[in-house]
Formats: C-alpha cells, sequence, structure tokens
C-alpha cells in the first residue's frame, strides 16, 4: 500500500505570519521522518496540515497518492499522537483504543479484539478495564500509540509524544517506537526538537527554522555534512570560526581566520575567494597535539565530566570560546583552569559553509 | 475551614467574619423559612383567635392544593413548562457556549460575551417589557414574520404559554451559558482534535467526548435555569395571559390578595419540594454529585 505524503509546494500563513514557507517534499512508503527544529520554526504547521486541521494556504498535502484538498481531519487516513497524549480521561483504557473503531461502526466483538491485541502489541495486556487515571506516564504513553494505532493508519503522526517523560523512559519508548514501525510498516512522522530521538529513530530529518526547510538528509549525512550554518550549530555541537575565503575548489576550501591562521575544511561547493565563510569543526574532531593538519591554540576555561567523556570548554587565542571532547580516559590532571592547550584537526573532518554563523 | 480564615485575617476578625456569614444565615435565611414552615401547618385565623384552640398543626393548607383542580393544574403546568424552558435554554445556549468557549478567538468571544450581558444591564422588568412590545398581536415579530410570506395572519404569542416561555429562555440564557462555558473551556482542546483525528464525525465528538466533560456546567445550567423558571414572577406575569399562569402568581395570590399567608406558605413549600426533587434527579440522571456542581 501507498503511503507516502507529498507536501505539495505548501505554504502556511497566518495573516501576515509565514509559519511555513514554500516546501516541497516527498516522505516515502513506511519511512521513519523527522521534523527537527527549535520551537516556533513551524514543524507543528506542518503536522496539522497533514492531519487536516489545518489547510495550507497554498499548495496541497497528498497523502498515498491522494490529495487531500478538501477532505476533513476525520476522513485522512491519518492518525496522530499529542504531545499531551490527549486520553480521553472519562473512558476506560479498552475504550480509548477502541473509540476509532467505534467511529467506524465495527462491532463491539470485532473492537474488543482489536483491544486485546493492541494492548498486547504495547505489553499491557489485562489493563483495559482500568482507567485513564490509572495508568503511569509510559503505560499513558503506550496507550496512545495503540489507540492511534487501532485505526491502521497508513501514516502516523507524533508530536512531541515522549517530551514529558524522562530520560531513561524515553529512551527506551524510542527503542519501542521505532520497534512498532518496524513491525507494522506505516509511515511515521515524527515531530521533536530534541535532535537526539531524530538521529537515533529516524530513516531521514527535515531540519527546520523559521518555517523553512534547511536540509533534508538522513542522520549520518546531517551530522557530517550540513548543508547550511544553522543545520551545522543546531545538529550536534560545532565550533564556527569565521573567515575570509583564501581558496575554494569545490573539495577543500582554505579560509583566513584572521590572528588563528589558515584553516581548511570540506566544501563541495567552489566559493569565491574573499567571501565570507565559516569553518565548523566538532568538538569530537579536535585533538590534543599535532597530529591534525590545522593547528589552534586555546586556554582551558573549564573543565566538564560527562561520565564517559570530558568537555574542556576552552578560548583560543582570540577569546573566541571553542569547546574540545575527549574519551574519560584521556583525563589528566594537567587540564586545570587556565592551562594551555595545542588542539589540531583534520581539514576533512571540519566543513566550511560560506556565510557568517548563526547563534542558536 | 475557620482554621484557614484565623491564619489569614487573625483570630477577632475571623470571628466576625464567620459570625456575619451566621447572622445572615440565620436571621435572614433560616428563620423567616421556619417561620414561614410554621404558618404553613397553621390554619389562617383572625388576630383574636390566635391561640385559641382552633390555633392547631394540620396538613389542611397542603391539602387544598390537591383539592383545587385548577391549581393543581397550574402547578403541574409550571412543573412541566419549566422543565420546557430548561431544554430550550439548554438547546439555545449549548452550541453558543461551544462556539465562545472552542472556536471563536478570544477577541471574539469577549466581544460576544459583552453582547449577552450588556441587555443584563437593563432591569428584568425592562427587558420582559420589551419582549411584550416585540411578541405583541400588531408587533415587531408578526410584521416581520408576515412580510416575510412565512405567516398569512398574526399569532397571538402571548395568549398562551408561549411568549412566558420565550421571555423565561431569553431571560435565563447567561445562567445556561456560563456554567456550560466554563465546562467546555476547561477542556484541552487536542482531546477535540484527537475524537476528530480519530475518525469522529462533530455529533459524535460533542456526544462522546465534550458532553461527558461538560455534564457537571450542563447540570449545573439547567437546575439553576429550572430553579428561576419555576420560582419566575415577574415573566409570566407580563407575558402570561389570564390562560397561563404561573404557580407563583398563585402564590402571591393567596399571600397578597387572599391576605391568607397560611395557605401561600403551604404553596411556596410545596414549589420548594419539587424544586429541590428536580435537582436531585438532575443530578441522577447526569451522575454528578455535589462537589462537581459547585466547581
Amino acid at each position: 500500500m501507498d503511503s507516502s505524503v507529498h507536501l505539495d509546494n505548501v505554504v502556511m500563513q497566518f495573516g501576515d505570519f509565514t509559519a511555513v514557507q514554500q516546501t516541497d517534499l516527498k516522505i516515502e512508503s513506511g519511512e521513519f521522518f523527522s521534523f527537527l527544529g527549535p520551537s516556533g520554526c513551524g514543524k507543528t504547521t506542518i503536522l496539522n496540515m497533514i492531519s487536516g486541521f489545518l489547510d495550507p494556504t497554498r499548495g496541497s498535502v497528498c497523502i498515498g497518492g491522494q490529495d487531500m484538498r478538501g477532505v476533513p481531519a476525520n476522513k485522512r487516513p491519518t492518525s496522530m499522537i499529542f504531545q499531551n497524549l490527549a486520553l480521553f480521561p472519562l473512558m476506560t483504557v479498552a475504550e480509548n483504543i477502541e473509540f476509532g473503531l467505534e467511529v467506524r461502526g465495527v462491532s463491539r466483538v470485532e473492537r474488543k479484539k482489536a483491544s486485546d491485541r493492541l494492548l498486547e502489541l504495547v505489553a499491557l495486556e489485562g489493563s483495559g478495564t482500568k482507567k485513564v487515571s490509572e495508568l503511569s506516564g509510559g503505560q499513558k504513553q503506550r496507550i496512545a500509540i495503540a489507540r492511534a494505532l487501532a485505526v491502521e493508519p497508513q501514516v502516523l503522526l507524533l508530536d512531541e509524544p515522549l517530551s514529558a517523560l524522562d530520560l531513561k523512559l524515553r529512551q527506551h519508548m524510542r527503542t519501542e517506537l521505532k520497534e512498532i514501525q518496524r513491525k507494522t510498516g506505516i509511515t511515521f512522522i515524527y515531530i521533536t526538537h530534541d535532535q537526539g530521538e531524530a538521529l537515533t529513530m529516524s530513516d531521514r530529518v527535515a531540519v527546520m527554522s523559521a518555517g523553512k526547510l534547511q536540509q533534508v538528509a538522513d542522520p549520518i549525512a546531517l551530522y557530517r555534512d550540513p548543508k547550511t550554518a544553522f543545520v551545522a550549530s543546531f545538529v550536534g555541537e560545532n565550533n564556527g570560526i569565521a573567515g575570509s575565503v583564501v581558496s575554494s575548489d569545490g573539495n577543500t576550501t582554505m579560509i583566513d581566520a584572521g590572528e588563528l591562521g589558515i584553516l581548511s575544511g570540506r566544501c563541495q561547493s567552489v566559493l569565491s575567494q574573499g567571501s565570507r565563510a565559516t569553518l565548523f569543526v566538532r568538538p569530537e574532531q579536535l585533538h590534543l597535539g599535532g597530529e591534525g593538519n590545522n593547528h589552534l591554540a586555546a586556554k582551558v576555561e573549564e573543565v566538564n565530566f560527562e561520565g564517559s567523556y570530558l568537555t574542556l570548554n576552552s578560548t583560543l587565542s582570540n577569546q573566541q570560546p571553542i569547546s574540545v571532547q575527549m574519551g574519560a580516559s584521556q583525563y589528566s590532571d594537567r587540564f586545570a583552569h587556565g592551562s594551555d592547550l595545542q588542539l589540531s584537526f583534520q581539514g576533512e573532518s571540519a566543513v566550511v559553509i560560506s556565510g557568517e554563523a548563526e547563534h542558536v | 475551614m475557620y482554621n484557614q480564615l484565623k491564619d489569614r485575617f487573625g483570630g477577632p476578625l475571623s470571628v466576625g467574619i464567620v459570625a456575619l456569614i451566621a447572622i445572615w444565615l440565620i436571621g435572614m435565611v433560616i428563620l423567616p423559612q421556619l417561620l414561614m414552615v410554621d404558618y404553613s401547618f397553621r390554619p389562617n385565623l383572625l388576630p383574636a383567635e390566635m391561640g385559641s384552640e382552633k390555633d392547631v398543626y394540620s396538613l389542611t393548607n397542603y391539602e387544598t392544593l390537591f383539592n383545587n383542580g385548577i391549581h393543581l393544574t397550574i402547578f403541574l403546568k409550571t412543573i412541566w413548562s419549566s422543565v420546557l424552558v430548561t431544554f430550550l435554554t439548554l438547546v439555545v445556549s449549548y452550541p453558543l457556549a461551544f462556539y465562545l468557549a472552542k472556536v471563536a478567538t478570544p477577541k471574539q468571544a469577549a466581544f460576544c460575551l459583552l453582547l449577552l450581558i450588556i441587555p443584563f444591564w437593563i432591569n428584568e422588568i425592562l427587558r420582559t417589557f420589551s419582549w411584550y412590545i416585540i411578541l405583541a398581536y400588531k408587533g415587531p415579530l408578526n410584521a416581520l414574520l408576515l412580510s416575510l410570506g412565512i405567516i398569512h395572519r398574526p399569532i397571538r404569542f402571548l395568549s398562551g404559554d408561549g411568549g412566558v416561555m420565550i421571555g423565561m429562555v431569553y431571560a435565563y440564557i447567561l445562567f445556561m451559558i456560563f456554567p456550560i462555558y466554563n465546562a467546555i473551556e476547561s477542556l484541552d482542546t487536542n482531546q477535540v482534535k484527537a475524537a476528530r483525528n480519530l475518525g469522529a464525525g462533530w455529533i459524535r465528538t460533542h456526544y462522546r467526548v465534550i458532553i461527558p466533560h461538560a455534564k457537571p456546567g450542563i447540570a449545573t445550567g439547567c437546575i439553576m435555569t429550572f430553579m428561576l423558571a419555576a420560582g419566575s414572577y415577574a415573566v409570566p406575569a407580563l407575558l402570561g395571559s389570564p390562560g397561563s399562569r404561573w404557580f407563583t402568581q398563585i402564590i402571591y395570590n393567596w399571600f397578597f390578595e387572599g391576605g391568607d399567608w397560611n395557605q401561600g406558605a403551604a404553596y411556596a413549600f410545596l414549589l420548594l419540594i419539587i424544586c429541590i426533587g428536580f435537582i436531585g434527579l438532575v443530578m441522577k440522571l447526569f451522575k454528578v454529585g455535589l462537589g462537581d456542581i459547585a466547581r
């Protein structure tokens, strides 16, 4: 069954405010797709357009090749898991799960079968007669998933459903969601501001900022090859160093970073000489000593021990902050406040992006 | 309760507050009511006969109602019409309350609420009298309906209970809208979206999600409207005709025209008992407790 979602040049405006700028995007059938961005970037608006709670100002949404214009929310083959779950508090767990089937006129016996099967899928057998208020946070989460799956949607929409859970449970639910997606083969569209969630679960991620798609890529490409300064600084930790282009050949670009010297990084496009550009190097790509082909001198300000790794918040010679990460085993006493570091990185591990860095 | 007051206002002031409430309740509510109960069981006597052997407690005053066919009919009609008024008010108010709580933007809602409240700045008699004009035989409503060709002859709205009921729906609509509005307002909008998203049409969304949530508000509104309707005097007095008397008018007549306070008190108590019975019934019907309603 085709359960692809095509955002066909959609635009969403509220009065003068453009919540979603023109977006053309195809989400494949059976894909786990995430929209990642800070709050207010328009990702929930996109979800509301797919579910039918909002009609795009321009363009259209196609689900499974069907244009959804004029199809109301209750007639769309989508199912949504809300941020606050929105379970019906006055109904039992089973009634919640069966609600969508009740609407479709499924017989009581069939409904019962379906809810039992779904309760088993989410590992909550026998809780059908419980009240919603008797469930724990994680259990409620699972009932919300079961309720959404009961109507056998082509597309499951998830609006930051894990944000209310504690860390351990959140990590556990990530695996479980991924598992359910694999089992059911439904297209999952996941909205989050948590990059960890987006990167671990998704087949592809769309990064959004201010109503605009910044980049659509699989998690590894997104992390390794950010295409915009926003993506570079929003996804993962990154150190941006501004400079002007010295040379650029569509492979490697050298920038002059003033008193930090000449630095090199990857860049697939050819940037014009003298234009402003920013080099991004990840904290874990910065090494102590001189093995890399780019060198930086820094002074340690603060040492943060984070368990398996440690972060040195330092400053470069031009007073710009830089973050360095290394395995916890490399810890030594010489990383005291004020001590000098000789850092280096390989040009292949850094990315040069045209323009000045945005601050996220 | 007292301790809460004491923590907040200190001892002497708390005692003062409690005493004021007690004086209010006992002096203004409980004692007069008890006096009326006492009246209702005594015969109506000349001052000279009070305290004589004739002055004994009996149920005679209560029996009067059941022996007087006209009064009994009016009594039952009042109850039935009040139920109808309550139902009509609910039918008119629910969609409005839903619109205000969930559909309208805050600005629109505030504007609509203002429009609803402004007429209530004018006193009830004047407001009701304006309906007298609107509903008159040669009034604007008949003129409008005639000119639109909906009717061919003016309708005598004011001769039956119709006018009284229209007037009451109008007079008590706020008492219905506000509790329901508050109840629906407190419903998480995602609940409505979730129901829609799972395929529910509007009717089912209301029936399965919104109305169950709004039940305490609906019950409160129904109780208030019924009490006001059953106990209304001004509306039936103005908009009613001799053929559509309200039970309150009979009570009034006993007190001020018949001069028989004892009889009037008995009638008033019968009405009160029915009203309390109605509250109990509504609470049972909607499966809500006193606590839900007071919220």
